[in-house]
């Protein structure tokens, strides 16, 4: 029972045609070389792929193309790089074995939201409250920011004088980006405090 | 599809002719044993042709659709991609966003895509088909094998040589049957290049499933599978998906191969009453299984 096809008729349009096995397949059969259907003929053409499998040449971006992939921000990170700016990784580590884990920051979140919704606008008030709520359920957050700001400056200033063209161009992307504009400059600063702070 | 073209390839492929007692007893129907030892060829051909016509009437025949849910492909993290800095340009379109630098693959169009894969791989099984598990991760080596051999069918995990699909004849022997469907549970090899196998079974028409993660090139694969093929409880997932579907199938054609030998003469709808044997309320139901969305 001969099944086996020779390569050579199956060479010619894999790099510069566009010839799919499918339709190779059904000229092979039509032109009498193959001479029995395979099996899954009958099947591609009853439920054929979302798209065809074409070799398609990937090509590199030049210039200003960018990938049109999206980067993925919730409006809780407004809250989340807030919270790590004060209060660093936070008292208890995080259990990525359990799938329902909350972490503190999860918690103190979703305190600030519910304060949120009860009317309140002003952030620091927000804040403040959601720490105190926090508190009173018996977290204890501490605040990291006296030391840190002592480190951020003098490595802003060493990071100015070696890096500062990056840094120039880092704030010059971030006003045309119109995603979530806001999430973006209360991100800069939080990244780059997290970026500071030892691991 | 000529019943000619496919009587030799069908009788070839293992589905027996029944025996001349169990004719004879049939032929009650048709009269003289002679007749019905003639007629027997036309009515296994006609069977088979029915069999292997049917499931591509429905669209989901082995209901494959049940086995996972967008949820279980979460709980698996088979969402997880590369970091950005690693995607090809090619699985942009099946790239949900980036967090933080990751790429999350969309599981929407993943769940799509991993329907048609394991649909088709269960058609691939139904007509007996050869179908190769190919991966070059040692990690998962192991598990890849297992799986293979439970479900029957074969895994080539370890270094693939040159010419095995492509000069097959020569490195394996005259009359080699090459597989009917290749799944690849990692499209890239250890040096993060395409696996040429992938290459090599589109040159020889061979219909690939591949679970493609956001460094993949999925453009040759036949039914690509956009996930995660790095984190042991997605690939335990995708084997134990693949393993389900293929022993579904070869349940479902065991089956079918029973209810319409027992059935008798061909003309006969399934769910025919007058039918005769005592499985037809069992085997109706089992066929009602096949048949509901």
């Amino acid at each position: 029972m001969r099944r086996w096809i020779n390569p050579e008729h199956c060479l010619v349009g894999l790099e510069f045609g566009n010839i799919l096995p499918s339709s190779r397949t059904r000229d092979l059969i039509r032109a009498g070389v193959l001479k029995e259907k395979p099996l899954w003929f009958d099947i591609y053409n009853a439920f054929p792929p979302l798209r065809e499998p074409v070799f398609r040449r990937p090509r590199l971006r030049y210039g200003k193309a960018k990938s049109p992939t999206q980067d993925i921000f919730y409006h809780e990170d407004q809250i989340r790089a807030k919270f790590y700016a004060a209060y660093g990784s936070g008292p208890k580590a995080f259990d990525l074995f359990n799938p329902n884990f909350k972490s503190t920051c999860q918690r103190f979140v979703e305190k600030y939201i519910e304060l949120q919704k009860l009317g309140e606008t002003d952030e620091e008030k927000l804040f403040v409250e959601a720490g105190k709520a926090l508190l009173a359920e018996g977290v204890i957050l501490r605040r990291v920011e006296k030391a840190r700001t002592q480190q951020e400056g003098s490595q802003v200033s060493r990071k100015s004088e070696s890096m500062g063209v990056e840094s120039q161009t880092a704030l010059e992307e971030n006003p045309p980006l119109k995603e979530v504009p806001q999430a973006q400059h209360l991100e800069s600063p939080g990244e780059e405090s997290k970026g500071l702070s030892p691991p | 599809m000529a019943t000619g073209a496919v009587l030799p390839r069908l009788l070839g492929a293992g589905v027996r002719a029944a025996p001349r007692g169990r004719a004879a007893q049939r032929g009650r129907t048709l009269g003289s044993a002679a007749a019905a030892a003639a007629r027997e060829p036309e009515r296994d051909s006609d069977r088979s042709a029915r069999i292997l016509s049917e499931p591509l009437k429905h669209s989901d025949f082995f209901n494959v659709k049940e086995l996972f849910s967008v949820r279980s492909l979460f709980n698996a993290r088979v969402h997880l991609g590369h970091k950005a800095g690693c995607r090809h340009r090619f699985m942009e379109p099946y790239i949900f966003g980036s967090r933080l630098g990751q790429d999350i693959i969309d599981l929407e169009q993943t769940a799509t895509h991993l329907q048609l894969a394991l649909n088709f791989t269960a058609h691939v099984a139904f007509r007996g088909g050869i179908i190769l598990f190919v991966s070059r991760a040692r990690q998962f080596s192991h598990l890849i094998e297992s799986t293979a051999r439970s479900c029957g069918e074969y895994a080539h995990t370890r270094y693939f040589k040159g010419g095995l699909l492509t000069n097959a004849p020569l490195l394996l022997g005259a009359q080699v049957r090459l597989p009917d469907l290749i799944i690849f549970l990692h499209t890239l090899n250890n040096v993060f290049e395409p696996h040429v196998a992938v290459r090599d079974a589109a040159k020889m028409s061979i219909p690939t499933v591949g679970v493609v993660d956001t460094n993949c090139n999925p453009c040759l694969i036949t039914y690509p599978v956009p996930g995660n093929d790095d984190s042991p409880p997605a690939v335990q997932l995708f084997c134990q998906l693949f393993q389900t579907a293929v022993t579904r199938a070869k349940e479902k054609r065991r089956q079918l191969e029973a209810l319409y030998r027992l059935q008798g003469a061909p003309g006969p709808h399934p769910a025919d009453p007058a039918a005769p044997g005592a499985p037809s309320p069992g085997a109706q139901a089992q066929l009602g299984v096949g048949h509901s969305p």
